[in-house]
């Protein structure tokens, strides 16, 4: 298998999800992410009103989408996309014009405040490519977020994506992000206005 | 059912300030260049005065406008991979070069128009008109491309900006040239023919614009939802006040008024509808950057 393309993916499993934080905790140890932004983190929303109410979290991460807004309109070719489907940021070539953060459908884009450059999550493609799980994967403690590579049609994850009804965030920007989510209530995405105190 | 956030990231605004400050300045600068070149260029003779002080505008306020591009990158020393590493796709590499070429192109233009060459000048002129409609256009495919916000998203865009360009190109040249002929001439007259013809032009372009903005609103308030939620920011929301009143009330209504009205037509009254053009304007820039911004994407 080894020698045949790669195509990676995510999947979450938001029926499994507890909305613990704890994928955000994990990502910003491992990729060492200043105060004040975030490469994952869970939205959190209320459907309803208490108590005939119920949350609904939606663990965000980069779709490193099959088609990428970002690597279209990075003007110095900092935004690339891998062969195995990972779009990165090449740091040393990234000249922090913001285009990306402005074009990203997802808003998963931040300046480093230390660096000046565009960062964002690349499925931790430092452990990816030393045979490990990206850091939220190994630490969700329910299992809810499963990675792996699609065109292994024995992998874990095409056998979930192959049985289950899954969706992906905006699916009309036509990036083909390549996040995917069961049970991903269409109010969690949707949802703007900030819950008043 | 009614869905309220909790808990959101909201990262910092990619764009802001200083882009609307270099939007605003490649606009005035390829609409001063486009009014320099009716003389110089297509042979309108009753502006000529305007040449020379367009192209010297044009070109200051071009090498002023990249250094708003300087202060917004995080990495200004950097600069130089925009020219080594290409991506044909993007607008910023389109722009990269336009941004090179047509302030070269405008220092030629001048330089054979102080010689008094007119041939090389009408040469030049006409290279030059494609390169200023382009060194400003691209800015609208910039935001264009941003695809998720419903306020930029629009083939309107480059157009639309192209033409508050030219206005607010024709309402600083107003200005400059009363200032210029009232201060710095030898009989100290202001061409009074020749500003409330530059006025007339200006009204019309004004008219134009409006247009263009109203169908950017109808069509963004019956479209999807994030266009709807774009144009009720506009209308009634948070930015209603900024564009309703500053951008389309005093900056192209009242001026549009001022300069069509034959009764109002004074060189005072066209003073003031220059002032308000050329503020108004900055706002529009300011308005379609933050607020195009303001909607979270998630």
């Amino acid at each position: 298998m080894s020698n045949k393309k790669k195509r990676y993916a995510m999947l979450v499993d938001l029926r499994k999800c507890i909305g613990c934080n704890a994928c955000a905790v994990a990502c910003k140890s491992e990729n060492d992410v200043p105060l004040g932004v975030w490469r994952s983190w869970v939205k959190k929303v209320e459907k309803g009103h208490y108590p005939d109410s119920k949350e609904f979290f939606l663990p965000i991460v980069c779709n490193n989408c099959a088609k990428p807004i970002c690597v279209t309109v990075c003007p110095v070719n900092a935004s690339i996309k891998r062969p195995d489907g990972i779009v990165y940021i090449d740091p040393h070539r990234c000249i922090g014009c913001r285009y990306c953060m402005a074009s990203c459908p997802y808003g998963v884009r931040y300046i480093n405040p230390r660096k000046k450059i565009a960062e964002k999550c690349y499925w931790c493609h430092h452990r990816v490519d030393a045979g490990l799980k990206p850091a939220c994967v190994l630490v969700c403690p329910t299992g809810a977020i499963m990675f792996g590579d699609l065109n292994d049609p024995r992998s874990d994850i095409a056998k979930a994506i192959a049985k289950n009804a899954v969706q992906v965030i905006k699916p009309d920007m036509g990036t083909g992000p390549q996040t995917f989510y069961i049970g991903l209530e269409q109010g969690t995405v949707e949802a703007k206005k900030m819950k008043e105190e | 059912m009614d869905t309220q956030v909790l808990y959101n990231i909201f990262h910092q605004d990619a764009f802001g300030f200083n882009i609307a400050m270099y939007i605003y300045l490649t606009g005035v600068s390829a609409g001063s260049f486009i009014l320099s070149t009716l003389a110089y260029g297509f042979g309108l003779s009753q502006y000529k005065p305007l040449g020379k002080v367009g192209v010297v505008a044009a070109t200051i306020v071009l090498i002023i406008a990249p250094l708003f591009l300087l202060l917004h990158v995080g990495m200004p020393y950097r600069a130089w991979h925009l020219f080594i590493y290409l991506n044909l796709a993007s607008p910023i590499t389109w722009g990269s070069f336009l941004l090179i070429l047509y302030p070269i192109n405008c220092i030629i233009y001048g330089y054979f128009m102080f010689k008094e060459n007119m041939k090389l000048t009408r040469i030049f002129a006409l290279i030059g008109i494609p390169l200023a409609v382009s060194v400003h256009g691209y800015t609208g495919f910039i935001l264009a491309f941003g695809k998720a916000r419903a306020l930029w998203n629009t083939a309107l865009m480059p157009i639309l900006f192209l033409v508050s360009a030219v206005i607010s190109g024709i309402a600083l040249m107003i200005l400059i040239f009363i200032i210029k002929e009232r201060f710095f001439s030898k009989d100290k007259r202001v061409d009074r023919e020749l500003v409330f013809s530059l006025g007339k032009l200006l009204a019309w372009m004004i008219l134009f614009d409006l247009f263009l903005v109203a169908c950017d609103l109808i069509v963004l308030s019956i479209s999807h939802s994030d266009a709807q939620a774009a144009a009720h920011l506009l209308l009634r929301g948070k930015f209603s006040f900024l564009f309703l009143i500053v951008e389309n009330l005093l900056g192209k209504i009242v001026p549009f008024i001022l300069l069509a009205v034959p009764r109002l037509r004074t060189l005072a009254t066209t003073i003031v509808a220059s002032i308000l053009v050329v503020v108004g304007i900055f706002f529009m820039r300011y308005i379609v950057i933050v607020a195009g911004e303001f909607i979270p994407l998630l």
